[in-house]
């Protein structure tokens, strides 16, 4: 799924959000841990989407204006490619450990992705809430 | 928990800017070696190279010489010559029969400018603002650096060991139609500014030039190197616009008559 998202959404980074926000409300029912972890995927994916949109946006922008770029366009582009590139390494792993029935936090995005899906909230009455192994903190 | 949070963000904020700011010393890398790139050509055979290209010219285009127009041009080349401390090149600036209001750079300081921008040209100071220009490609070795870009070592080598001529003439085609980029159309720009100055010839000329041009005032020629091939280029005109020149700035005119030398076009 992953990687055909990214596959599509190198062109048009909004494919990947898109795929997410599918595959997290079809998936997020079936059982905590695959909640929490299409909701982590889910958050990642915005920030990825906003960095990879800006360049994009940029790139058009400058086609149709000033048509050279600078140094910063540059330094962007650098930095949304290696941002992009480190979330799919960090997701292939991610993948891999929840395919194991390991848990998987991603920086930041998995303990909000925790709190959402973990939370015991008062009108629980369900007793299993606790996971099988806890986020880092 | 909150904090875990706080903290986290900040993490990952902290390993963003060190990927921006990564990436931007890895493109100030890149562009740096531009002038390492051209320090692999020699000025002897850029001079080489340009006295090769310079015979397509000539055999090519129709130069105009002994008139009213060349020495107009000799002149303002003196005065901008003149304000230059040093320069490895011996320059040969050439007028070329043709409507377009253009110039160019060839390697080893030869700069050719087409009659039509002298006929666009309002004064002398502003054919001197090109040419300032232009002399600012060479010295700056923009030439050299995008022919590098363009062509291997090797494509440079055979050619100067007496290559296939149709190679000569691509070269001489990708010189004519010659697009730098902002940096180097900045950076010459600057250079000519300073060099105007120099000179004596009001910086400003510059400016009124560009913005002839970007007002389409002029049907000029959509290739026109000296402002790109776009007309939004607002920063190189305010870079030209905004220049101080030193409080003690006085400008000295031309001594020829500018009409007569646009007739002597004719």
């Amino acid at each position: 799924m992953m990687f055909a998202a990214v596959a599509i959404g190198l062109p048009l980074p909004i494919i990947n959000l898109i795929a997410s926000v599918i595959y997290y409300f079809v998936n997020r029912k079936k059982s905590r841990f695959i909640h929490f972890h299409c909701l982590q995927a889910l958050l990642t994916q915005i920030p990825t989407t906003v960095i990879n949109w800006v360049a994009v946006i940029w790139a058009v922008t400058i086609f149709f204006t000033e048509r050279t770029t600078t140094e910063i366009f540059w330094a962007y582009v650098i930095f949304a490619g290696a941002s992009t590139f480190l979330y799919f390494v960090i997701s292939l792993v991610a993948a891999y450990k929840a395919r194991q029935g390991k848990m998987y936090y991603f920086l930041f995005f998995g303990n909000i992705a925790y709190q959402a899906v973990y939370k015991v909230k008062a009108s629980d009455n369900t007793q299993s809430t606790e996971p099988v192994n806890k986020p880092p903190f | 928990m909150g904090n875990r949070i706080i903290r986290d963000l900040v993490i990952l904020l902290a390993i963003a800017g060190v990927l921006f700011v990564g990436g931007y010393f890895m493109v100030l890398e890149i562009n740096k070696s531009d002038l390492e790139i051209s320090y692999q050509v020699s000025i002897e055979q850029e001079e080489k190279l340009g006295d090769m290209l310079k015979d397509v010219m000539v055999s090519d285009y129709k130069v105009i010489e002994g008139n009213l127009a060349d020495s107009a041009v000799q002149e303002i080349t003196n005065r901008l010559l003149a304000a230059i401390d040093s320069t490895p090149y011996r320059y040969e600036i050439k007028i070329i029969q043709n409507e377009n209001i253009n110039a160019f750079t060839i390697p080893g300081g030869n700069i050719y400018i087409l009659s039509g921008l002298i006929e666009a040209a309002d004064s002398p100071e502003e054919v001197a603002a090109v040419l300032a220009h232009e002399i600012g490609h060479a010295e700056k070795r923009h030439v050299v650096t995008k022919l590098m870009k363009d062509m291997s070592m090797t494509a440079i080598v055979s050619i100067l060991s007496g290559g296939d001529p149709s190679v000569i003439t691509e070269v001489l085609q990708s010189m004519v139609g010659n697009k730098f980029n902002r940096e180097q159309e900045m950076e010459a720009d600057k250079f000519a500014l300073q060099l105007m100055e120099d000179a004596h010839i009001p910086p400003k000329a510059l400016a009124r030039f560009f913005e002839r041009l970007n007002d389409k005032e002029l049907d000029y020629n959509e290739n026109l190197e000296i402002l790109m091939t776009h007309p939004h280029n607002s920063k190189r005109i305010d870079q030209a616009r905004k220049y101080k020149t030193r409080n003690n700035f006085k400008a000295e005119t031309f001594n020829f008559d500018w009409e007569k030398v646009q007739k002597s076009l004719e």
